[in-house]
């Protein structure tokens, strides 16, 4: 009875010690970011020129890159930089993966935000779900880069909903054996995606790192990156996250 | 060495497992053992030397899992795309499994003891013929052991299990088993070869899933350690359960199935254990 009073004790006075030790670390990181430079909101000159400087530096080029996005922690122009440093570095495809269900219902603020940053800099933006409304661009090399919004309904109830219709006959799926290989059930499945790479990479910040249930198919050689343990997102952490993905070695197997 | 590693917790780690289990200790933990052949380059030894340290590892994680009170642990040993390995590394690390399970039977009466249970996840159909018969003979004859269960992923990636899945549900549909309505996720999840885990851990710096679990892991916390698999320390563990008592969501309330799922998943379950007995002798 004495030891496990005791054991209990000890057990909440470790988690205390790693409690203090983290809110050290935070506000020792808060301390030592504000100190050196105040982010701004908005997509700054210094952030294009930072970007047009490293970019080119990454061989690894990025194809698809997907956003945790949790609205309590992130700001709508907190994810509409997000897609304005990616449209400089060139990732052709950033998703946003909506943990709380609530970035669906404000779409229309980030589509403004996006449009607010975007002035000025070359490039085309589109959105999977909408017609082309900015088109435009400057000049014949300009990127382009197509936004999605995917949220848990992508994830295993799509899948759920593909086993669905092929029993159901809706949805061809033949079997060479008795069980279907990944590429014959993969055939049928990705038909009720629409057609986007496989994400490179996940962002996401805070100290939890979980997929909760982005797309299982898509994101078996994904990587995820932490971009900062306060939720904070600046360019200096984008580009660092950029450069961590650039070292991953990917090895398929082999 | 032997598959649960006998005096390898000193008293005062002892006192430390001890403490960390007043906690929530996560009822499934999966580890991908990565660093091997990283550990055998970076000590000069063969590849296959780096792959028997990992078994051993594997066999310390398991009795430091029994200590805790972790009820269900999954490791990923081999995933169907390492066939792509030059035939030497794939026959040696055929040979170290062969080696391993046969290990495994001669000492069942220890394995019985401990309470372990043993579970192939993967395609097995791929594995050579006196392969399967072994693991066959291994999940047989710990069936019945229900303190820790040890899920092997071997010749295993997650999409082949989704697919897999994905084939017996729609041969119970065809089948008059179950109806198309009756298709959802929980379903799915229980036609998987494995279950959820709560806690999954990564070693040797990678942060990726590597196609393993891929379903399960909505939930999970993803744990990504620098250490390379054979280096791995039992403060290495301890350290990723604090950090998922820390962090860790709250338990869902578990869902009861119909009759009909009921029904088609205890089918399901004969059909395999028949189909292990089928392949015993090959």
């Amino acid at each position: 009875m004495l030891s496990r009073l005791i054991r209990q004790f000890l057990f909440i006075i470790v988690h205390l010690i790693v409690n203090i030790l983290v809110a050290v670390q935070n506000v020792y990181h808060r301390f030592w970011v504000k100190k050196r430079k105040v982010f701004s909101d908005e997509v700054t000159k210094s952030d294009i020129m930072i970007i047009m400087e490293h970019a080119p530096k990454m061989k690894n080029r990025l194809k698809h890159l997907v956003f945790l996005a949790d609205t309590n922690h992130h700001s709508i122009s907190d994810l509409a930089r997000v897609v304005i440093w990616s449209l400089i570095s060139g990732v052709p495809y950033v998703s946003f993966y909506d943990i709380t269900g609530e970035l669906k219902q404000n779409e229309e603020k980030l589509f403004w935000a996006i449009e607010k940053n975007k002035k000025g800099i070359p490039g085309c933006i589109k959105w999977s779900n909408k017609p082309d409304l900015n088109g435009y661009t400057y000049g014949m090399n300009a990127n382009k880069i197509i936004i999605n919004i995917f949220n848990y309904m992508n994830g295993r109830p799509q899948i759920v909903n593909c086993i669905k219709q092929i029993a159901k006959g809706e949805v061809l799926c033949k079997k060479k054996s008795t069980e279907y290989t990944t590429q014959e059930f993969g055939e049928a499945l990705i038909q009720t995606y629409s057609l986007i790479p496989d994400p490179d990479l996940i962002l996401y910040t805070g100290p939890l790192c979980c997929s909760y249930g982005l797309m299982p198919w898509q994101i078996r050689l994904t990587e995820f990156i932490q971009l900062s343990l306060d939720h904070s997102v600046n360019i200096d952490s984008y580009l660092g996250a950029l450069f961590k993905y650039n070292k991953c070695d990917q090895r398929f197997g082999k | 060495m032997s598959w649960v590693k006998e005096n390898c917790v000193s008293f005062f780690q002892l006192f430390c497992i001890k403490v960390v289990k007043s906690g929530r200790i996560p009822q499934h933990i999966a580890f991908i053992m990565d660093g091997n052949r990283r550990f055998a380059k970076k000590n000069s030894v063969k590849t296959s030397v780096g792959h028997h340290k990992g078994f051993d590892k594997l066999s310390e994680t398991l009795k430091w899992c029994l200590d805790l009170g972790v009820p269900e642990v999954t490791v990923y040993a081999f995933s169907i795309e390492n066939f792509k390995r030059s035939d030497e590394e794939v026959s040696a690390l055929m040979d170290l499994a062969r080696d391993k399970f046969k290990r495994l039977l001669d000492e069942i009466d220890l394995i019985n003891e401990w309470g372990v249970r043993l579970h192939i996840a993967g395609r097995l159909s791929l594995l050579p013929d006196d392969l399967r018969s072994l693991v066959s003979q291994a999940m047989l004859a710990t069936k019945h052991n229900n303190i820790l269960q040890l899920n092997i992923a071997y010749a295993y990636t997650g999409r082949d299990e989704i697919s897999r899945a994905a084939s017996h549900i729609i041969d119970g549909v065809q089948n008059n088993e179950l109806t198309a309505d009756d298709i959802d996720e929980n379903l799915v999840s229980q036609t998987l070869d494995l279950g959820e885990a709560e806690l999954l851990v990564r070693t040797s710096g990678e942060v990726r899933l590597s196609d393993f679990m891929l379903w399960q892991v909505s939930r999970t916390v993803l744990y990504f350690s620098d250490v390379l698999w054979p280096e791995f320390t039992i403060w290495n563990l301890l350290a990723a359960i604090i950090h998922f008592q820390r962090h860790a969501p709250p338990l869902l309330p578990e869902i009861e199935n119909s009759r009909s799922k009921q029904e088609f998943l205890d089918k399901l379950e004969n059909k395999r254990w028949k189909n292990l007995q089928s392949l015993v002798s090959y």
